[in-house]
């Protein structure tokens, strides 16, 4: 890569030969107040020349004959100037109430909000949640319509799952591209969200289409703060401390229930459930300092997070550093600008199985016994969960880091090259360990350790150029580029038995007798990714007419290593069209209406790589063999999406009330899924293929009211809904079921059906009819054929009397904000919900009939739901609760106080927040939100692998955390 | 010039990053096509054979011995063993509970697991026949072994596709097709084969009593008896004089019983270099952990029915052997504890494993039944057994010979018969028959071969399997005879040339 840095110099080199005719200058203000407005641009029209006004809102801008200047600032209304002869132009902006000439990033540059014929949703640090948020995805719950972004329970070492537009893929990569600062693909997990400036989501398929292969999932832009040109410097603290609490628990039988019920009492009296929670106490503290001259902006940013889960043990220590550096030259035609950021994260995974075996534990059963040691039995996915968290560790390390460096530079006032050159390091080490003493994991094993590492690279380098021209009333611009982007991934891990001390933990693997005796039980691993590529050359165009028509179109050829040789490459093609109706209408009421339609298609790539290969294992069976376990797939190509967008952006009543309303229509085709094949022809049952069509349907609308906008008290509301539908166009299997229930006993017992045709996301099982005989529910004859058949087996069968009984994904998803102004005070009130939803309550199917065989190992469920008489576990639809809730998922009361202009703080401001404040549900489990995708199930210990099942949503597992209530206290004080 | 200069930076910038272009893909922690799998290197420290045909044998491994494929249809859908319902647990969807009634279904993933295995060994053995560098006995034992597996898929589902070549799709054949193709394949490779002793390989001998096997069962797979066929293959093993009944019953499936003189060819399982029998998590309880110091949680499934038990009588060597019974204790002596124990069971914490079952399903007590031990185990056992497991054994063939000769002479007291049973009373301990009947000599047949997964094709073969035992109702419908092909594999040969068409009764 180091010849594109040299060409990059040499462009700096050759930038000095070209220079302009003549001056102007002047000063820019505000229309209302007449204040200065510093930082605004300036810009002569129809080229990318262009400054920035000072902190008083002078520029001096050299230009030729004839020209006119372009001057916008973020929230006022672009103003055009015929320069004329003059050598002074003073310009002053009016507020734009409308907001659409906010400039949007969109990848490869960005657009006046106007411009953009796609669906494209902006949000700033005033519209992001509040309160304790370690998961910068997290400030975007709700917010965006169409965006579902679910962190089942909030384990602090958990990210959230996030879906665009419902199931985009199926087993490719389903988690939205990121892009931050410019950077593809960067980590959400390197960018604290204290640094966080805006966050822009391209929802359709014309936006994200200049993203290719990876755009299907949606793009997620992330813009950290920077210094302002001519700003001074400032400084800004911000620290909260907050008390996570528990805010539900399973409903399960006290003591002396449980003993009524038939359970052995075993003497104690144990709230297993209070004794593995805690309240969890964080605190954060973010420290600033920005700022710029003229020619240089620069911020730096320090972040420590001490994070601590409801889950005892759970939480992380987090410190995470961030410099931005921008330097303009050549008179602004050479921008440069280097960004970089550290994080280093050290947490305390816990046991999330303990949650699990709270629940379940006999509440009469002590924590130690008499000689102090834990109370422990051997028995089916059972353990002391005190025991799981005080004798075992499971921590680990995680370092990141990123840089990146950008050039800009304008090579003619048309033509302006951009060129950025980006690395990000990834760095995971953990280590478990379990004693012999421990039932759980270690007594097995005579204790038991466990290590891995993990490293990852990426490597970025883009390189784009923009040509804007004008002629009459046409503005046009043109952009062509390249891009390289190689990632690659080492692991290697380590797990060893029989320690002859519990001391050292997992720090003297040497001491491990496995390594005399262990034969198949040392349990060792490494492996790397290929250096996995892909490599594009993209161009787009942006055209407005009238300044109110605007086309945009763009186009991607794009290659992957991961692909079928024939198949690795593809085109992604995009084009959207926009009208400003008020600008040829009398609309009445409307100030804006813009109508717009786009049309993109995007790509998907497996997550694995080599897939196009033939596998060839090695193993010790029968001495040493090598087989091949997977057949390579030499066809096999991109998941490909191609989707409609048409939206209409509208202000009205003055500005009151504007909004958006998106409808869009989605096809995947080519799908890429492992699934079964031929085990006759092909060496395994197994195969990655592209299998199958998908198509979503969707709406999503925002609205927002400005109720009041006096200077000492402002409402604002706003309400986000969007729903969408998933049908299963095309698949090689006519039908299938998916999920299994698990152990104990519920193995082979699948939950979600899958058909051609038909929706995704239909919990499939029998009917509880409401009678209960002989301890066992009485289930209904589905088809009335008089004939009852629930074998699990015959779910899909014509005699089987199976039908939906529930809805994995919801029908309706809101958010609904307020912020309210009150002189100095501000309430920010968040309302979410879903609705249409369902969930398989897993507790409840496990551990709710009081069955006489099971009661002694595990304590009952008791919700509000259970039937006491059944005695027999058997899922059905008694099990499928229906899900819809609504919740105060935010509420944030802050003051700003007042201070003087001798004070030698400029600004600040306490609040008191309340995450989780109140859910409405008639939900009996612990968190009624959506479940999109399934984990699968997992028990006595064992380990979650493999992907998540995108096609099995509304699934609610034994593992999830528990949900936290969170109180929050912040300051934010800037110098 | 300017111009030129501004251009020439454009192009230059445009060429250099159209230089890199390279999407060429280099596996790094995998092997690809480039690794010879008929030549694995290292590894052989294990004490396995370094004949390049691993990759093949290994696939006998899988199924043989552990839960959820071949021994599990082959056992559970019998009257030798059951897995429970025991409370909430084991219920799985009714899936085993349906087996033992006869009202499986074809998305059971026994049979599904028990299809697969069998075709990866065929796979496999398709993949090395494709080398060139193997010798013609090495050549005839990938197809012995491919034949097998082909048996195994015949005995259960009848009607398969008949593959043999790596990635070739070809039609469905009927039962009596892959019979014949059995045969012939077995018949033409025989003069190739060794006929000295082989270890975990298949020799001549191997597949004499694999022909013996589906001789005997010729009626059943074809529709034509050939009982003197069996006769002369069975001879052909005993005449070889290579092998001979081992003295001590216990020995042939103790964990240390490899190269025992019965086996004629075995799965050969390894705690560490042959892994996949499992049979002591399946068949104990999980406090019986602490009596042999296992490093695995047993799962509590398997046990046998109180009447299979009970058709051993006392002193049956084989009894003694092949069952865990009574109070169970730890490596100390003391009784080890079941603090969840059901209320019902009179025996309260103390394990005591009873041959009787007080019921199937739903509270079969979590103690009840006979466990399966005849693959004793070994203290400290790893996950894995040592045990090797016969996939034809010695007794089988004198088995088979008894069999054949009483009905080829349509008489059960035939001489030849008792003396080769007698033989097997005699090592049991157990008195000599002087006269037999049909029922008798199932039975007996049945202790002998007891785990071994015979029992399936023995009753279907006796015309028993309508049966009604324990907990299962008598049926008479000759579809049960085989089982359904795996609903998940009809759905997958949807994308394929030659669709697979399900068994009669099942659709």
């Amino acid at each position: 890569m180091k010849k594109y840095l040299l060409l990059g110099l040499s462009l700096i080199l050759s930038a000095s030969l070209w220079a302009q005719e003549r001056t102007v200058s002047g000063t820019v203000t505000d229309a209302d107040t007449g204040e200065p407005v510093p930082g605004a641009n300036v810009v002569v029209k129809g080229t990318t020349t262009g400054t920035i006004t000072d902190f008083d809102g002078n520029y001096q801008l050299s230009v030729g004959e004839n020209t006119t200047l372009v001057f916008t600032f973020v929230g006022y209304a672009p103003l055009e100037v015929a320069v004329g002869s003059r050598a002074v132009v003073d310009a002053s902006l009016a507020l734009d109430i409308s907001e659409l000439s906010e400039v949007v990033v969109v990848g490869y540059g960005s657009q006046q909000k106007k411009e953009i014929t796609s669906s494209v949703v902006s949000l700033d640090e005033e519209s992001f949640n509040k309160g304790n948020i370690n998961d910068p995805s997290q400030l975007l719950q709700g917010k965006v319509p169409g965006l579902s972004v679910y962190n089942k329970g909030g384990d602090p070492n958990e990210t959230s799952t996030i879906r665009l537009r419902g199931i985009s893929t199926v087993g490719a990569n389903t988690e939205p591209l990121v892009v931050i600062d410019g950077v593809i693909g960067a980590s959400l997990n390197n960018v604290d969200p204290n640094d966080i400036e805006t966050i822009n989501v391209l929802k359709d398929g014309s936006a994200a289409a200049i993203y290719g292969s990876r755009g299907s999932s949606g793009v997620i832009l992330v813009t950290t703060k920077s210094g302002k040109r001519g700003g001074g410097v400032s400084a800004s603290y911000n620290t909260f401390v907050s008390a996570a609490t528990v805010a539900n628990e399973q409903p399960i039988m006290t003591p002396s229930e449980y003993i009524e019920a038939g359970g052995n009492d075993l003497g104690s009296r144990t709230d297993w459930q209070d004794e593995v929670t805690r309240t969890g106490w964080s605190n954060v503290h973010n420290l600033s300092v920005s700022g710029g001259s003229d020619k240089t902006t620069f911020r730096v940013s320090a972040n420590y997070r001490n994070i601590n889960g409801i889950l005892e043990k759970s939480g992380f220590d987090q410190i995470n550093t961030r410099a931005s550096l921008n330097h303009y030259a050549l008179n602004d035609r050479l921008k440069i600008g280097v960004n970089m950021s550290l994080t280093n994260r050290e947490s305390n995974y816990s046991f999330n199985e303990a949650l699990r075996y709270a629940v379940l534990f006999n509440p009469t059963a002590p924590i130690r016994n008499d000689q102090g040691n834990f109370f422990q039995a051997i028995l089916f996915d059972n353990f002391n969960p005190v025991a799981i968290l005080e004798q075992n560790i499971n921590d680990g390390k995680r370092k990141e880091m990123n840089f990146n460096a950008n050039l800009e530079y304008s090579l003619t006032d048309q033509l302006t090259v951009n060129a950025n050159y980006g690395q990000q390091y990834g760095d995971d080490i953990r280590g478990e360990y379990y004693p012999r003493t421990s039932l759980f994991r270690g007594f097995n094993r005579g204790g038991l350790a466990r290590r891995s590492v993990e490293d990852s690279r990426f490597t970025l380098f883009e390189t784009y150029a923009t040509y804007a021209t004008g002629f009459s009333n046409v503005d046009l611009s043109v952009s062509a580029g390249y891009s390289f982007q190689e990632e690659e991934r080492e692991d290697f891990y380590i797990e060893l038995g029989d320690f002859p001390s519990d001391a050292l933990g997992y720090y003297a693997l040497e001491t491990s007798g496995d390594r005399v005796t262990g034969k198949q039980l040392i349990d060792v691993a490494s492996s790397a990714t290929p250096e996995s590529r892909i490599i594009a050359f993209f161009g787009r165009l942006n055209m407005t007419i009238d300044n109110g028509i605007f086309l945009n179109a763009s186009i991607r050829r794009e290659g992957s290593t991961k692909l079928g040789k024939d198949n690795q490459w593809g085109i992604f093609p995009a084009v959207g069209a926009g009208v400003d109706l008020t600008r040829y209408l009398d609309l009445g009421t409307f100030n804006v209406f813009k109508f717009r339609a786009g049309y993109g298609v995007t790509g998907s790539l497996p997550n694995e790589s080599g897939l196009a290969q033939d596998l060839v294992e090695y193993d010790f069976q029968e001495g040493g063999r090598a087989r091949l376990t997977r057949a390579a797939n030499p066809d096999l190509k991109w998941e490909e999406k191609a989707e409609i967008n048409v939206g209409i952006d509208f202000a009205a009543a003055g500005g009151k009330l504007s909004g958006t309303i998106d409808v869009y229509n989605r096809d995947i085709s080519d799908f890429i899924l492992e699934r079964t094949v031929d085990a006759a022809i092909y060496e395994t049952d197994r195969r990655f293929e592209n299998a199958g069509k998908l198509n979503t349907k969707g709406i999503e609308v925002a609205l927002n009211y400005q109720v009041a906008n006096g200077s000492k008290f402002s409402w604002t509301p706003g309400i986000v809904a969007s729903s969408y539908k998933t049908v299963l166009e095309e698949f090689i299997i006519d039908e299938q079921m998916r999920a299994n229930l698990g152990a104990p006993g519920q193995n082979s017992t699948s939950m979600v059906r899958v058909a051609v045709g038909e929706e995704i996301g239909q919990i499939w099982g029998p009917v509880f009819t409401g009678d209960v005989e002989d301890g066992s529910q009485v289930l209904k004859d589905v088809n009335g054929d008089g004939n009852l058949n629930t074998a699990q087996g015959n779910a899909l069968e014509d005699d089987g009397d199976f039908e939906q009984i529930g809805k994995g994904i919801p029908d309706l998803e809101i958010g609904w904000t307020n912020q309210i102004t009150y002189g100095n005070w501000d309430l920010n009130a968040f309302f979410r919900g879903a609705f249409g939803h369902s969930l398989v309550n897993t507790f409840r199917a496990f551990y709710e009939p009081i069955d006489p065989g099971a009661i002694n190992s595990y304590n009952r469920i008791k919700s509000d739901k259970q039937i006491p008489e059944i005695t027999n576990a058997q899922f059905s639809s008694l099990y499928v609760e229906k899900a819809d809730f609504f919740r105060l998922d935010n509420i944030t009361l802050g003051y700003n106080f007042d201070m003087s202009s001798s004070s030698s703080f400029k600004s600040v401001r306490a609040y008191f927040s309340v995450q989780n404040a109140f859910t409405i549900t008639d939900y009996s489990g612990i968190d009624p939100d959506p479940v999109l995708q399934d984990r699968g199930t997992v028990d006595n210990g064992g380990r979650l692998e493999g992907q998540p099942d995108v096609l099995s949503p509304g699934i609610d597992r034994r593992y999830n955390y528990f949900t936290a209530r969170t109180f929050t206290l912040g300051l934010n004080v800037g110098f | 010039m300017r111009n030129y200069i501004k251009i020439s930076i454009m192009a230059s910038l445009v060429l250099a990053a159209s230089a890199c272009t390279d999407l060429d893909e280099e596996l790094r922690g995998d092997f690809s096509e480039d690794f010879d799998p008929a030549n694995p290197g290292l590894g052989q420290s294990g004490g396995g054979t370094d004949d390049g045909l691993s990759a093949a044998y290994a696939e006998v491994l899988n199924g043989t011995a552990n839960h959820g494929g071949y021994f599990s249809v082959t056992e559970v859908s019998t009257d030798e063993a059951v897995i429970t319902q025991k409370g909430g647990d084991w219920f799985d969807g009714g899936i085993w509970l349906n087996m033992h009634r006869h009202q499986w279904q074809s998305t059971n993933p026994g049979l599904l697991g028990a299809w697969n295995q069998s075709y990866a060994g065929i796979a496999q053995c398709n993949l090395l026949l494709q080398e060139t560098k193997f010798n013609a006995e090495q050549v005839a034992q990938l197809r012995t072994l491919r034949a097998y597996f082909y048996w195994r898929l015949m005995d259960l589902f009848g009607n398969v596709k008949i593959v043999t070549e790596p990635g070739k799709d070809v039609e469905q054949s009927s039962r009596a097709e892959v019979f014949a193709f059995i045969e012939s394949e077995l018949l033409a490779v025989l003069p190739d084969l060794s006929t000295g002793r082989t270890y975990a390989r298949a020799n001549a001998w191997g597949a004499q009593a694999l022909l013996a096997r589906i001789y005997l069962n010729a009626e059943v797979y074809t529709g034509t008896a050939r009982y003197q066929d069996a006769i002369d293959a069975a001879d052909a093993v005993i005449n070889s004089g290579v092998y001979d009944l081992s003295s001590s019953y216990a020995d042939v499936f103790s964990p240390t019983n490899e190269d025992n003189i019965e086996h004629i060819w075995v799965a050969p399982f390894d705690e560490s270099v042959g892994t996949g029998m499992n049979l002591a998590q399946m068949t104990l309880h999980y406090p019986s952990q602490l009596t042999y110091q296992l490093q695995q949680q047993p799962w509590n499934g398997y046990s046998t029915l109180e009447e299979f038990y009970n058709s051993y009588e006392d002193g049956d060597v084989r009894k003694e052997n092949n069952f865990i019974v009574g109070p169970q204790y730890d490596i100390f002596g003391n009784p080890i504890l079941d603090v969840a124990f059901d209320k019902a069971d009179p025996d309260g914490a103390p394990v005591n494993y009873t041959p009787e079952i007080n019921m199937l399903a739903p509270n079969g007590s979590r103690q009840a039944g006979a466990r399966l031990g005849k693959f004793s185990f070994k203290e400290k056992q790893l996950p894995d057994m040592d045990n090797d497991f016969p996939l034809f054994r010695y007794a089988e063939v004198l088995l088979t010979k008894a069999e054949a000769s009483a009905r080829l002479n349509s008489n059960w007291s035939d001489p030849t018969a008792l003396m080769l049973v007698n033989m097997l009373r005699e090592r049991a301990s157990v008195s000599e028959y002087t006269t037999m009947t049909e029922e008798e000599f199932l039975a007996e047949r049945g202790r002998e071969m007891f785990q071994e997964s015979s029992r399936r094709t023995d009753l279907i073969r006796f015309g028993a399997w309508g049966n009604a035992w324990w907990e299962k109702a008598a049926h008479s419908d000759p579809n049960l005879n085989l089982f359904p092909i795996p609903n998940d594999q009809i759905q997958a040969s949807q994308a394929e040339t030659f669709k697979l068409t399900q068994n009669p009764g099942y659709d």
